[in-house]
């Protein structure tokens, strides 16, 4: 079953077009890559989809509703949920106060959702951390603050926008391992990376964008066979 | 990082704290027993209402982040609504008759001639209600603005307020002010609490205000409206990806701190018994609410607190020209020198230059505020000494 | 239509001295992203300066602009170096806090030095006026436009046909591509504020013989600066300037139309409607 349906989505900006006429669909509990150069209109394509703003053409199916229009925090009440690409830790606030804001989206009740939010610092494990300021964080562990912090919403989809940027081969190895347990939890993901390696590892289906299109779609070892993405890829590089 | 006091953003107070806490509730509860003067009794009451001040802001500029520079609209809005039913209480047949007269032309006089049959007090809740709208009225119009368009804007309809009211002199009574020469008497049912004939009752009601916000503030930073608020301060993108409202939590936020802040101006006008557009409602009035917060520590529940402790008394040096008038009554400086002009004459207008130099020095060396600097000073002591 | 022609002609000069005003707020902030509370505030120490030029030295206000010129420049670029160049990279808040301290200090300080008395410069010519064509246009304001003209002509040429204006425009453009290109920028905010704070002086100057001179004159122009750049475009020279003359036309209208109680409401209206509707302001170019 498609959990999410992109369809016929196109985003301009003026008279450029960031995102032109893409289409494809996420099946519930899949990792789903979204690869392309810079520029491609990855992270475009993620605000389009979370509601930062609306796709100029198109229609966007999360669970079975129209998403079109929709403010970032409606989508993330009904499950659909993002990080930043640059992280975005909330910097005076402790690492589990982060994470409990995630899990207020759900309760009222702050002493359930320290709990949660400790569930999920768990995940990520970041215990050693629960009482530190999320803005002294190195960047590794903000990288894992970032993804506890939207676990903690209890999302049916999560977006990782380069969860892995910036990031030595040691802790992408851990964040790795991470999405592959967030996928055992019954999660769907689509993931933004740029390195590759870890991209074909991961992926169940990878998406190719080049200049706001969709260029290439399928398993990993059909995308690294195709000579338009490789081509694409030499040509941008 | 340690959770040591209550003077920390986070939850959990130290039982050493709390009963700290206690103690000096209980002292300034007793203080006009303790301390005779009434002069010690009215820098209380300057301290109160700072401080109910900067708690007030504080909930939108310290922990929701949103700069308003336009309080002075809400402390304004309780500060007239108080002052023109209480004056309307009182007219008499006289004034009435020349109302009736004119409530043929005018709808604000029609209005003065409504509030006439009031309770004189219930211009405090007036004060509240007006003081709500128009932060409903303002929020819609400014927080679609981030930054530093966000606080010129605030400027700008605390401004527009500022002349309405000026301009609305049937209500207002203008540029002259409202003048009220005695109080009614503070009843409940049909005992006299009080008739205001001292400024005891001034100073009870100063500190369960202050008590009240404090409160208030606590309960913010305890419940998941305060998580919402500080999240939307640290990075309002982030917070909305989260699942929070920007629009409703500001906008909540914004209510919450007019509603206190105009019962900082209800405060007012009744200790003062005058108001006018320039003292209630001016832009200088808005900057000294801020200072109040960023001085002592925006976004905690003390650092208000702090700020009018340190801003207060200095200020007030200045205005009661203490230093000047001791200079010249120990015959240390003549009166009627040069400089004892100077002393007397031009020093006391400028206790706000107290204020400038107050905010300069912070923003430049305590980024956090005065109480924010001396944590992390203890901070560095323990780390030094572990 | 006479009503119409003098409050247009009179709006325009007055226009002038607030795009002065506007220009070095603009500046200001097309070079360090800095919004300057204290502009006003030092628009009125440009007051004083003139004031005493005049009550001590018999200096004229016109001819003594170029003495407050100079002298204000020293003054913001001290301003700059002291205080503004440590706040650069600081929270927009934290920099408005800052120029406002700094602006309450300035006012405080003249009201400590002179108290808060009006202060009223009166020359011979300060009430008289030429007529023309059945329209009376007066004297001061007519000859501080003339010279508002000559002084905005002269920083446009320095902005755009010398090296260090062009320095000040690209360091306005982007900061950090200015200093790869070898763009000493630190000394290009000093320069940027020095000018800044000399435009707002001689407004002040400007003004001088026509206005009442006291302490807290600053805030209410500092509040138009805001509107008139803003109106303009946030960093854009050529949009203070419009902005300048067209708030001067509107409150000139306003008080002719409505009512000079209700102008300024009048003038904070537009504000908010720019702010909301187009916040890049005219001729400004929107930044994300």
């Amino acid at each position: 079953m498609a959990i999410l349906e992109i369809k016929h989505v196109s985003k301009f900006f003026g008279g450029l077009a960031a995102n032109s006429d893409v289409s494809f669909q996420l099946e519930q509990g899949m990792i789903m890559g979204l690869i392309g150069p810079n520029g491609a209109g990855k992270t475009t394509l993620f605000n389009c989809i979370t509601g930062y703003y609306p796709p100029s053409r198109g229609e966007i199916v999360f669970d079975g509703r129209r998403m079109n229009g929709l403010q970032p925090n409606k989508v993330c009440k009904l499950g659909m949920v993002r990080t930043w690409q640059k992280v975005r830790p909330l910097a005076k606030m402790s690492v589990v106060d982060n994470v409990m804001v995630g899990a207020l989206c759900h309760t009222n009740s702050l002493k359930k959702a320290r709990e949660m939010a400790m569930e999920q610092i768990r995940v990520v494990r970041l215990e050693h951390r629960t009482d530190f300021n999320a803005g002294g964080l190195p960047i590794g562990e903000r990288k894992k603050l970032e993804v506890a912090r939207v676990l903690a919403t209890q999302p049916k989809l999560l977006l990782l926008d380069e969860v892995m940027g910036g990031l030595n081969p040691a802790e992408s190895e851990e964040v790795i391992q991470l999405i592959l347990d967030i996928r055992r939890l019954g999660i769907t993901q689509m993931v933004i990376e740029h390195d590759m390696k870890a991209i074909m590892r991961i992926s169940d289906r990878i998406v190719v964008l080049n200049s706001g299109e969709k260029l290439a779609e399928g398993a990993p070892g059909e995308i690294v066979k195709n000579p338009e993405v490789v081509a694409a890829y030499l040509g941008s590089e | 990082m340690t959770r040591f006091s209550i003077f920390t953003n986070r939850r959990g107070a130290s039982p050493l704290a709390l009963i700290a806490f206690v103690v000096i509730v209980c002292l300034l509860f007793a203080f006009p027993s303790l301390v005779e003067s009434p002069y010690s009794r009215h820098i209380m009451v300057l301290l109160f209402l700072s401080t109910i001040m900067g708690e007030s802001w504080n909930i939108i500029g310290g922990y929701t982040g949103q700069y308003s520079v336009g309080h002075a609209a809400y402390f304004g809005a309780g500060a007239y609504g108080t002052m023109i039913v209480m004056n309307a209480s009182q007219f008499d047949a006289d004034k009435l008759l020349e109302l009736q007269d004119l409530a043929k032309d005018s709808r604000l006089s029609s209005l003065l001639l409504s509030a006439h049959d009031l309770h004189p007090w219930t211009g405090v809740l007036v004060g509240m209600v007006a003081a709500l709208l128009l932060s409903l009225i303002i929020g819609s119009i400014c927080f679609r603005l981030r930054g530093p368009y966000f606080v010129l804007a605030s400027i700008a309809v605390a401004e527009i307020v500022r002349i309405t009211v000026l301009n609305l002199a049937d209500l207002t009574q203008g540029a002259e002010g409202i003048l009220i020469s005695t109080l009614p008497p503070l009843t409940i049912g049909n005992t006299v609490i009080t008739d205001f004939s001292n400024n005891v009752p001034f100073y009870y009601i100063g500190l369960l205000l202050v008590l009240l916000t404090i409160f208030v503030t606590w309960l913010v930073q305890n419940s998941k409206l305060g998580y919402f608020f500080q999240a939307i301060r640290e990075d309002q993108d982030a917070a909305h990806s989260l699942g929070i409202s920007l629009t409703f939590h500001k906008n909540a936020a914004l209510a919450l701190s007019a509603v206190l802040t105009s019962l900082a101006g209800s405060f007012y006008a009744i200790y003062i018994k005058f108001v006018d557009p320039t003292t209630v409602l001016s832009l200088d009035l808005s900057v000294q609410i801020v200072l109040i917060s960023i001085i002592g520590g925006i976004g905690t529940i003390f650092g208000p607190v702090v700020g009018a402790l340190v801003l207060v008394p200095l200020s007030e040096v200045l205005r009661s020209n203490l230093i000047g008038e001791s200079l010249i009554s120990s015959g240390m400086v003549n009166s009627d020198s040069a400089f004892g002009h100077f002393l007397t004459e031009n020093l006391s207008h400028a206790h706000v230059l107290i204020y400038g130099i107050l905010v300069v020095v912070v923003i430049l060396f305590m980024p956090d505020g005065v109480l924010g600097f001396f944590k992390s000073m203890v901070a560095k002591k323990r780390k030094e000494a572990a | 239509m006479t009503l119409f022609l003098q409050s247009l002609i009179s709006g325009i000069l007055i226009g002038g001295v607030y795009a002065l005003i506007g220009i070095g707020l603009t500046i200001i902030f097309g070079v360090m992203r800095v919004i300057n509370f204290a502009h006003g505030d030092i628009m009125m120490v440009g007051m004083y300066m003139t004031y005493f030029l005049f009550t001590l030295f018999g200096i004229d206000p016109f001819v003594s602009v170029l003495v407050t010129i100079p002298l204000m420049f020293v003054f913001g670029a001290i301003l700059q170096k002291l205080f503004i160049n440590r706040i650069l990279g600081a929270l927009p808040q934290n920099q408005i806090l800052l120029t406002i301290g700094l602006g309450l200090i300035m006012s405080n300080s003249m009201m400590l030095a002179f108290t808060s008395d009006y202060k009223i410069l009166t020359t011979s010519y300060s009430s008289s006026s030429y007529r023309l064509a059945g329209l009376s246009v007066s004297k001061p304001l007519a000859i501080s436009f003339l010279i508002t003209v000559v002084i905005t002509a002269a920083l446009y040429r320095f902005l755009m046909k010398t090296d260090t204006g062009q320095a000040i425009r690209a360091t306005a453009q982007d900061r950090e591509a200015a200093q790869l290109m070898g763009i000493n920028v630190k000394w290009m905010s000093i320069l940027a504020f020095g000018i800044g704070a000399s435009m707002a002086g001689t407004a002040g100057a400007l003004i001088s013989p026509t206005y009442y001179i006291f302490p807290q004159v600053g805030s209410a122009f500092t509040l138009k600066a805001f509107v008139i750049t803003v109106l303009g475009g946030m960093g854009s020279i050529v949009g203070a300037t419009l902005g300048g003359v067209i708030i001067g036309v509107v409150e000139s209208m306003g008080a002719a139309y409505i009512s000079s109680d209700w102008k300024d409401v009048v003038v904070f209206a537009i504000f908010l409607l720019v702010l909301l509707v187009k916040p890049s302001g005219l001729m400004g170019t929107s930044r994300t």
